[in-house]
């Protein structure tokens, strides 16, 4: 009994050096002052009878790197979906409450699912480029608006997604010769050619190695200057070291706790989420 | 102490393998039936077509030595690998004993066969895979690669131009000319502002300006009263175009101004040239078509190949091929050795059908062939890529369209089962009789055929669509784009090669057909060609069918066998063409 306590405040302790070595609090609360641009109420999410989220609650606030964790299979990426309606093209899913977008609720009647994943772009947990030339992918967004796409238009996105340097002399060929990491950041370019408000990010390095994630880490933090970022990520030090505000999600669909990055991993008011952070849950 | 030694001697067991060795032999040998049988058929097929029965052995040996052995003699040079030469030196030259051996041994004690000698069998048993081989090993290097390329578009290019000539037999020429000029070429122009310019408006108009000028050219078709003449039609609708996309595509590639002005010219001049000769059976100055078609592959693959620097030396192929026909027919004729005399001449390619065999031609039923096969074609193509879009991008997987889109699944695979008899009546009873397309007309055996191959189109199509991989989808769609837009940018394009692929097979299954085309009326033997797709016409296995039951021997070998060579060299082209495109199209994606 008393072994166990010491092994778990051990656990803790580790945690918190691990914490506070990587976050900066004090930039994560000039971010999260600012106003909220997405919000859900009581947001649940069925796949046929099963119930994937239940109930959540959040607020993200505008230009903020939000990140999203929790053990596999508690609904991550299916909230992540509900915020751009992916999940319509799910036929065995359906939404119940509501998901703002600067106030007005996507799911409304009048609100085109096609228009609104034009405001909030999406990156992949695979790279996922289209077998076109990496100026065809990044003029993609674009192209399907029906905007003509300049080559202005190409070098900010590509320089956006700190591409530019590798690619500029290839912009012809194919998307699909590129490395892992470098087709990872083509999809960002992709995805903030048309210039969204939100981008959304699912698991975006966990198919690569070390050094291609810490670049995009980076990105994620410039990124976040301009555009709204909500990232699904299984690794702890990476949601430290990047987001601005935390939701902790646990089995069974539920949002557990929602904070500022630094709260969760050096103070989380749950159990629970202390007990996932330091690795003895899920 | 002693049993744990027991043990080890042992080591690990035996496993029987006797079932898997068993069934890997009985189905290596079926196979080897199966080929056998077919080369079999295929060798007798060509002996007939081409009168090879009573070739005098010298013939045979003067154009082995003057054509035959500088052909293996470049493929060699090509693959440049000593121990193929060796081998390939002493695979003929054993062969050469062990078939003369074999083949008089096997007549001497135990038959006689029939329509071969032993040099006929050489041929065939050990030159002709030899030359497959070393033309496969030597194509894969620069030199072979150089030579084959530059036969293979030219010849390419050339078959497809006769083809769409063969069109305007029933197609109104000038018709095509006011619908080129004043929707084509508008829709072209508007098109190309628009991409240049990156105006999404000219983009967008250039289908409405397109559709505009055919409406119009329906319309004006009878009251303008004086056309330019065929060749200049042509020109201006084939050759003019030909050599402008040639020129862009040398240009696209890297080449330079002049490079790309002189491969269009090239093209340009050899279209010229067909103004000049006559067109022989097809129709007035579509010459001009085919030369444009054959040059501009040629005068491009010929730009690539002078840039390339490697491989230049392969371009002096076709020196050697005409080089040695030449120097045969002058040897042969200088000792005057009777050659050959087929069934299979340029006279059977163009001429009608006739009392005799001699005169006896396959021309009307090539015609019809190719009109319907153009006609199916573009039928099975639309409603096949049609319907399998439709149901594997558009339809729910659950709830009532879900249901709907199995049963039609289900239909569909059920379809391809059905006899080709049953799709002719059918045809009779639907097109032919309730619609009054005609009986035996040219429309109704397209509409027939396509339905036949629709299944296998549909299926096909939707494995390859079924084969892009979802996320590229859900890459998609993120983006903002609607079903549409995913469908034609993402989808199709990944899924054109093997929708090509499945849909060039499924012609081969149309182009072979009879049982339908006899239900439906079609005429076993015509003897002009179809005048538009209304008239009663006749394909190649229909008038095949007709000479086999001729009382004359020649008819029922001779000419029979020559429409055989015909039709599978139609077939085995564009099963080559399917496997060309879908190679080209996987390398470039
Ligand atoms: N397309 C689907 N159809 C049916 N059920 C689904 C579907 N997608 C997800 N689910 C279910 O919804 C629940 C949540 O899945 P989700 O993919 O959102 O989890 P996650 O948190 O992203 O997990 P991971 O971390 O492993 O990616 C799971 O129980 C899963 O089985
Ligand atoms: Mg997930």
């Amino acid at each position: 009994m008393s072994q166990n306590q010491q092994s778990g405040d051990e656990a803790s302790a580790e945690s918190e050096s691990l914490i506070t070595t990587d976050v900066q609090p004090a930039e994560t609360n000039r971010r999260s002052r600012s106003a909220t641009i997405l919000e859900t109420r009581d947001l649940s999410v069925y796949y046929g009878d099963d119930r994937a989220l239940t109930d959540v609650s959040i607020e993200i606030p505008e230009h903020s790197v939000t990140a999203l964790i929790g053990p596999s299979g508690c609904g991550k990426s299916t909230f992540l979906r509900c915020l751009n309606r992916m999940n319509d093209l799910i036929d065995a899913c359906r939404v119940e409450g509501e998901v703002t977008l600067r106030g007005k609720n996507v799911y409304d009647e009048d609100v085109d699912p096609v228009a609104l994943r034009r405001q909030i772009g999406q990156v992949f947990q695979k790279p996922n480029p289209f077998p076109k030339s990496i100026r065809d992918n990044v003029t993609y967004g674009l192209e399907v608006q029906g905007k003509s796409a300049t080559d202005e238009d190409v070098e900010r996105a590509l320089k956006g997604a700190a591409l530019w340097d590798e690619v500029k002399d290839q912009l012809g060929s194919s998307g699909l010769d590129l490395s892992g990491g470098q087709q990872q950041r083509l999809c960002i370019a992709r995805a903030i050619a048309p210039d969204p408000e939100v981008i959304l990010m699912d698991e975006p390095t966990s198919a690569l190695d070390p050094v291609a994630a810490s670049k995009i880490e980076d990105l994620i933090d410039d990124l976040a200057e301009e555009y709204t970022v909500v990232i699904v990520t299984h690794n702890m030090q990476q949601a430290a070291r990047i987001s601005d505000r935390t939701a902790v999600f646990l089995t069974g669909g539920e949002l557990v706790e929602y904070d500022d990055t630094a709260t969760i991993f050096e103070d989380p008011a749950d159990d629970r989420v202390e007990d996932y952070i330091t690795g003895k849950f899920g | 102490m002693a049993v744990d030694r027991e043990r080890a001697g042992a080591g690990f067991g035996e496993v029987s393998r006797v079932k898997g060795v068993a069934f890997r032999y009985v189905s290596f040998g079926a196979s080897i039936v199966g080929l056998v049988a077919l080369a079999t058929l295929l060798v007798y097929v060509f002996i007939d077509a081409f009168d090879l029965a009573n070739t005098n052995p010298v013939w045979l040996l003067v154009y082995f030595l003057t054509l035959v052995v500088p052909f293996i003699g470049f493929c060699l040079y090509s693959a440049g690998d000593r121990a193929l030469t060796r081998r390939t030196a002493l695979v003929l030259g054993g062969g050469l004993v062990a078939t003369a051996v074999a083949f008089e041994a096997i007549e001497l004690l135990i038959t006689p066969i029939p329509r071969l000698t032993w040099q006929l069998a050489y041929l065939f048993v050990v030159v002709a895979p030899v030359v497959s081989y070393v033309v496969f090993v030597g194509a894969q290097k620069p030199v072979g690669a150089t030579g084959f390329g530059l036969l293979g578009r030219t010849l390419g290019g050339a078959v497809l131009g006769t083809a769409v000539a063969i069109l305007f037999i029933v197609l109104d020429m000038r018709l095509w000319f006011l619908v080129f000029t004043l929707g084509v070429v508008p829709a072209g122009a508007a098109r190309a502002y628009g991409r240049y310019r990156g105006s999404g408006r000219a983009l967008g108009l250039s289908i409405p300006v397109g559709v505009l000028g055919a409406v119009a050219a329906v319309f004006l078709r009878d009251v303008l009263r004086t056309y330019p003449t065929p060749p200049f039609i042509f020109i201006w609708t084939f050759g003019a175009p030909i050599a402008l996309a040639a020129g862009l595509f040398v240009l696209n590639r890297g080449g330079t101004r002049r490079s790309a002005a002189a491969v269009g010219g090239v093209s340009l001049a050899a279209a010229a040239v067909g103004t000049v000769t006559g067109s022989s059976a097809l129709p007035e100055g579509s010459a001009v078509l085919v030369f444009a078609a054959a040059a501009a592959p040629l005068a491009i693959h010929l730009h690539g190949v002078l840039d390339a620097e490697k491989g230049r030396v392969g371009l002096v192929l076709p020196v050697i091929l005409g080089g040695g026909v030449l120097l045969g027919a002058a040897l042969v004729g200088a000792f005057g050795i009777p050659g050959p005399d087929p069934w299979l001449d340029p006279g059977y390619l163009t001429e009608a059908p006739s009392r005799t065999a001699v005169e006896a031609g396959l021309y009307p039923a090539i015609v019809g062939s190719v009109i319907i096969i153009a006609l199916v074609a573009v039928l099975s193509f639309v409603l096949g890529v049609g319907a399998a879009v439709f149901l594997e991008e558009y339809t729910a997987d659950t709830g009532v369209v879900g249901a709907i889109a199995r049963i039609i699944q289900i239909n569909i695979a059920n379809l391809a089962a059905v006899p080709s008899v049953v799709y002719g009546l059918l045809g009779l009873g639907l097109f032919a009789n309730l619609l009054g397309f005609g009986f035996g007309t040219a429309v109704t055996a397209a509409l027939t055929l396509s339905l036949l191959i629709l299944p296998i189109t549909v299926i096909s199509a939707q494995e390859a669509i079924r084969a892009v991989p979802d996320e590229l989808r859900q890459g998609s769609y993120a983006m903002g784009a609607t079903r549409w837009q995913t469908t034609k940018k993402v989808v199709l394009p990944e899924a054109m090669p093997g929708i090509l692929t499945g849909t060039i097979l499924a012609l081969g299954r149309a182009i072979g057909e009879t049982a339908p085309l006899i239900m439906i009326g079609a005429a076993t033997t015509v003897f002009s060609a179809p005048s538009n797709v209304w008239s009663r016409f006749s394909a190649m296995p229909m008038q095949i069918y007709a000479w086999a039951n001729f009382p004359q021997a020649e008819f029922r070998y001779g000419v029979v066998a020559a429409g055989v060579v015909t039709l599978l060299i139609v077939l085995l082209s564009m099963n080559t063409t399917a496997i060309i495109v879908r190679n080209k199209l996987e390398r470039d994606s």
